[in-house]
């Protein structure tokens, strides 16, 4: 028997707009039947761009591609006649995640407690801006909105001039990390309460509340602790970058930072490449005396970046021991190596318009339980009649 | 708690790994963080200090683990307080020593999951790696993190978070047009890489449970960001369009919003978030500026329009929110249905922020040495079995090693008498 995925079997019924849309992602790749519940017109994330050969249509937005990959597509009337069509699909599934506020649910009889008379097996997975309760629960909000609450864009940009005012705005990543952070958080929410079900007595699942403005402020590492410990906040400004001969950057942190070991390492390579300078002091062999001479260790550095391209300089790094990382753009990272050597990438065929497409894959290898990434993001409505007959419910 | 019974042996450090099994813990399960004396969890001795009571400790500022020896206790490196909550305990191993590594199998044999951090290969030099586990657990959920995880050509290779944000594409895409990449001040991946952690965990939990049988599950750094570009990717590899080109990344400038960015509220390097997806928002965020002149200007009055004249209408947004405090600016624009937030920094959410506040997002949590602290957990709300920050047993993050002996006699069924000779020995360091 081929091994199959760990949530094999696990139907999911996706009821959200693009704000949650990674969570069915994540739960597809780990295996689960996850059906998307469409209105004719299609979900709202159809409609964004880029489309395909930047033409729109509801099954050439790439946006819709990235995060529904893996899905299945069921298209429900709109108005009542959709809601309880949802309600339906609801007692055949385990887990529904939606992205509706309360009072909305409860509007269209999915509120937490009509879903629990109905079908006490099932797992809700509420994720919104703010999530249900608080002060800001009826706030609006997008990722970019999330981004400057949650405190990583205040950590996020250009550091300030000579005279310590700033020029240039707090800046947010792109590709909605807030979102993913709070997708991902509902995705590990949806396996608890399937595990805690599964296990349980009464087999009943329960609600979760997802606030996607905590996910948001729980991603900045120290800062809240500089912040207790020293009363200091943490200003925004860039990592050290080195500039390689081609123009490329090359994350290039403090070697120490590692710990004491790693500037030997580095040491020898500098001087191996005849850039060591001043390094070769036995001074510079006490961590004291280079954090207190830094700018020298870092001129070694520069020089040996202005004798190699990027890539070349990221791998004399890494040879010597150190963190170091050049810069990629998002679709370089395809090229990569090891990745490639692990099957990250996976490339799925798209019949319809005669592409055969690459995605980025599983995001960890489980040989006993792989990743599922067989199936192309669904057309529209293309699974409305075969779910019908699979599940033993009409939408 | 839904992870109750779930046990797990873990031997992760730093922030990556830690991540993981914080979610654990929050979740219920028994974590058992395996632990050194004479090597401590670099973010146990490192800046910032959690001060004494009244006191303000060192900043982070040019802290590395090369000058982090000088603190004088491995219970207030304040860095170790955001990693390890969700009740964790604490032990000390030696697992050089064949006593200690003996001892360390014996706890394998009794837990669910092994979680480490160390460079691939490290646990198989100490005689612990997945196939020692497996000869004494055999069905041992085994969760590896390091940077390139333990397969493929470059899995030497070397990772902090900024070193996995530069490779997989989550540095470039922060930055304005025409200026090298801003990145991200602080390890994103970190967490990212965490998170995929614990959903190892359970993926690794469900497949036990549905075939008996354990497994290897080999998380790297990398891998858990390459979905996080969303769109970037495919309009590179599908329509030809890649990433590094004038122009972009754009800074805060996004397709769906017009007017749309970070804007300068009043006071020092203050900023609002505002972003008008639709003609609802633009008609709330002219109410809320109380209908100015130039709004009636015709390139305004579709969305294409405002995004095509996005730097001009730019400029007028900002006249407006400069004059104004950032939180009563998006209070009011909120009040009219538009989407904005202050820009917070940490000292923000800790004392500003009335929805974090109101939802419990920081539980008080302290330990033997430190007084409670303000601490981060599962920053989501599961209704029958809610998730708490200090784990099944409400505590805070474990002084080093204060779990020992409760663990070696519960789990093991060691006497005292055995405990204080391994001690004696050196094996409990």
């Amino acid at each position: 028997m081929s091994p199959s995925p760990p949530l094999d079997g696990v139907r999911v019924l996706e009821l959200t707009d693009e704000s949650a849309e990674y969570c069915g992602r994540l739960l597809a790749g780990l295996g689960a039947d996850v059906v998307k519940i469409e209105p004719p017109e299609g979900s709202p994330s159809r409609r964004l761009e880029p489309f395909l050969d930047d033409e729109p249509g509801p099954d050439r937005s790439l946006a819709f591609w990235a995060d529904n990959v893996g899905k299945r597509s069921v298209v429900v009337p709109g108005g009542p006649d959709g809601d309880a069509a949802v309600r339906r699909l609801a007692t055949g599934a385990d887990v529904l995640v939606h992205t509706l506020r309360p009072a909305e649910a409860a509007a269209r009889g999915l509120g937490s407690e009509d879903l629990e008379a109905l079908a006490p097996h099932l797992v809700v997975c509420a994720l919104t801006p703010f999530g249900s309760t608080g002060p800001w629960a009826d706030y609006e909000a997008d990722d970019l909105v999330l981004m400057a609450l949650g405190g990583s864009m205040a950590a996020c940009g250009y550091g300030p001039g000579p005279d310590g005012t700033y020029d240039t705005p707090p800046l947010a990543a792109h590709g909605e990390q807030a979102w993913r952070t709070a997708a991902t958080y509902a995705a590990i929410a949806v396996m608890a309460a399937l595990w805690w079900r599964d296990r349980g007595e009464d087999g009943r699942g329960q609600t979760i509340d997802v606030s996607a403005h905590e996910c948001s402020a729980s991603m900045t590492e120290w800062h809240c602790m500089t912040y207790l410990c020293s009363g200091a906040v943490h200003r925004r400004g860039p990592h050290p970058t080195l500039t390689a001969a081609d123009g490329r950057q090359v994350a290039a942190l403090n070697p120490d930072f590692l710990g004491p070991h790693v500037f030997a390492n580095m040491l020898t390579m500098l001087e191996a490449e005849g850039v060591a300078g001043p390094l070769s002091d036995p001074a510079f062999a006490d961590p004291v005396h280079r954090a207190a001479n830094y700018r020298e260790v870092w001129r070694a550095m520069k020089r040996l970046a202005e004798a190699h391209d990027g890539e070349t300089l990221y791998r004399l790094g890494q040879s010597a021991g150190l963190p170091w990382g050049v810069i990629r753009s998002p679709d370089e990272v395809a090229e990569d190596a090891h990745l490639r050597a692990r099957g990250h990438f996976v490339e799925l065929d798209h019949p319809e318009v005669g592409r055969r497409v690459a995605y980025p894959g599983a995001p960890f290898l489980a040989h006993g339980s792989p990743w599922r990434m067989d199936r192309r993001p669904p057309l529209l409505g293309e699974h409305t009649a075969e779910v019908a007959a699979e599940w033993g419910v009409s939408p | 708690m839904a992870l109750q019974g779930v046990r797990i042996l873990d031997f992760t450090r730093l922030g990556f790994g830690a991540q993981a099994t914080l979610i654990c813990g929050c979740l219920g399960a028994e974590v058992i963080r395996v632990e050194s004396t004479t090597r401590p969890d670099p973010i146990r001795v490192m800046p910032p200090y959690v001060p004494e009571p009244g006191e303000h400790g060192e900043a982070f500022g040019a802290a590395t683990l090369a000058n982090a020896t000088s603190a004088q206790s491995a219970n207030r490196g304040g860095i170790f307080y955001k990693y390890n909550t969700g009740g964790k305990r604490s032990i000390t191993v030696d697992a050089r020593h064949p006593r200690g590594l003996a001892l360390l199998r014996d706890l394998v044999a009794v837990s669910d999951v092994v979680t480490e951090s160390f460079a691939a290969g490290t646990l198989d030099r100490w005689g612990l790696g997945y196939e020692q586990q497996r000869a004494v657990r055999p069905d041992v959920v085994y969760v590896s993190m390091c940077g390139f995880g333990h397969e493929g050509p470059d899995t030497a290779h070397v990772t902090m978070g900024p070193t996995a944000q530069a490779l997989t594409g989550l540095t470039f895409m922060v930055g304005l047009p025409g200026r090298p990449p801003a990145g991200w001040s602080f390890s994103y991946l970190d967490h990212v890489g965490g998170y995929l952690g614990a959903v190892a965990v359970l993926a690794g939990l469900f497949h036990r449970a549905r075939t008996g049988e354990g497994q290897h599950i080999d998380v790297s750094q990398l891998e858990p960001a390459t979905a996080l570009s969303g769109a970037l990717f495919l309009d590179a590899l599908v329509n030809g369009r890649p990433s590094r080109r004038p122009g972009f990344p754009t800074g805060n400038r996004r397709p769906t919003t017009a007017p749309g960015g970070a804007y300068r509220a009043a006071g020092d390097d203050r900023w609002i978030v505002i972003s008008c997806r639709t003609d609802d928002h633009w008609r709330g965020l002219l109410k809320a500026m109380g209908e100015p002149a130039w709004a009636a200007d015709p390139r305004f009055a579709t969305f294409d329009g405002r995004r095509a004249h996005a730097d001009e209408l730019d400029g007028h947004v900002e006249e407006w929110t400069s004059a104004r405090d950032r939180y009563e600016a998006m209070r009011d624009l909120q009040a009219a249905g538009v989407p904005a937030g202050a820009v917070q920094d940490a000292a923000d959410r800790l004392e500003r922020d009335p929805q974090l506040a109101a939802r419990g997002h920081f539980t008080l949590l302290g330990n033997e040495e430190v007084a409670p602290l303000p601490l981060e957990g599962l920053p989501v709300r599961l209704g029958r079995t809610p998730a708490h920050t200090g784990g099944l047993l409400h505590r805070g993050p474990p002084t080093l090693g204060r779990d020992t002996d409760a663990v070696l006699g519960d789990l093991l069924g060691m006497t005292e008498g055995e405990i204080e000779e391994l001690r004696a020995e050196g094996v409990l360091s």
